[in-house]
């Protein structure tokens, strides 16, 4: 005589997936912290053609419509982002430099900028602006 | 003795229920999102040597100004945006060497500049320079 079990049937267990979840939410949190960055209120200048310019090392400086320059959130001056430039060159000559420029800015302010990179002879500047809807 | 017999409601256990892994997803969601929104766009430009000198053919160089009411005044005539991109599109095919050399005013806003930058990578212009008017 056969004897017969009762199947089980299969379920997923729905238990495990919140386990899951909550991983990849402090995986995530953790990677966001990491690529976390001190804003400045400015206005991006826009444009309906943009390419990525983001690499590992990037060196950000901000200039607001008032010419004042910032990086990490700091006020600071162009002789300051001259060092930082230099020090972060010097760390890793593969850093990028990015200008976030207010799109009001008088172009004097952001020359100012350009000309310090021209004087440490920095070749390549990424000039980060937002991507706009075509027209 | 009547004994009465309540019927108690089965308590669902949150866990369970897939509220959590909801509102963890929604949270993954938006992270994602924040994370998204740090990565920057925008053109990259190699900057000449300071005091370099480079020899354009003269039939090549397209001089484009831009005053300090961010308008764009190329051979004398002022021009918006659009017609300035139609202008570099038709040089180019005559000259596909064309140097686009913009000399900007400092009081120009730094939006003009963007625009330029724009209308020649998208007629594919590969030579463009920039320079800042002299102040009066």
């Amino acid at each position: 005589m056969k004897l017969r079990r009762p199947r089980r049937k299969p379920t997923v267990p729905v238990n495990a997936m919140s386990d899951i979840a909550f991983l990849l939410l402090i995986f995530i949190m953790l990677i966001s912290l990491i690529n976390y960055r001190q804003e400045v209120p400015i206005d991006y200048p826009e444009a309906e053609r943009a390419e990525i310019t983001q690499v590992d090392k990037n060196l950000e400086l901000w200039v607001q419509k008032s010419g004042d320059l910032f990086h990490d959130g700091k006020r600071i001056s162009l002789r300051d982002a001259e060092a930082l430039i230099v020090d972060a060159v010097v760390a890793d000559p593969a850093v990028r430099i990015h200008i976030l420029a207010d799109r009001a800015t008088p172009y004097r302010h952001v020359a100012g900028v350009l000309e310090v990179l021209q004087t440490l002879q920095h070749r390549v500047v990424s000039l980060v602006v937002s991507e706009s809807a075509p027209q | 003795m009547i004994r009465l017999r309540t019927k108690r409601r089965e308590r669902q256990d949150v866990a369970a229920s897939g509220v959590l892994s909801d509102l963890a997803f929604l949270l993954i969601v938006f992270f994602i999102v924040i994370a998204v929104f740090n990565v920057n766009s925008g053109f990259l430009l190699g900057l000449p040597q300071k005091g370099s000198v480079t020899t354009v053919h003269v039939d090549d160089l397209m001089r484009v100004e831009i005053t300090s009411d961010d308008a764009y005044v190329l051979n004398g005539s002022r021009l918006g945006v659009a017609e300035l991109s139609q202008a570099v599109r038709t040089r180019r095919v005559t000259q596909p060497n064309v140097t686009m050399a913009v000399t900007i005013s400092p009081d120009a806003t730094y939006q003009s500049l963007v625009t330029a930058v724009e209308i020649a990578r998208s007629n594919d212009v590969d030579n463009f320079s920039f320079s800042m008017a002299e102040e009066r």
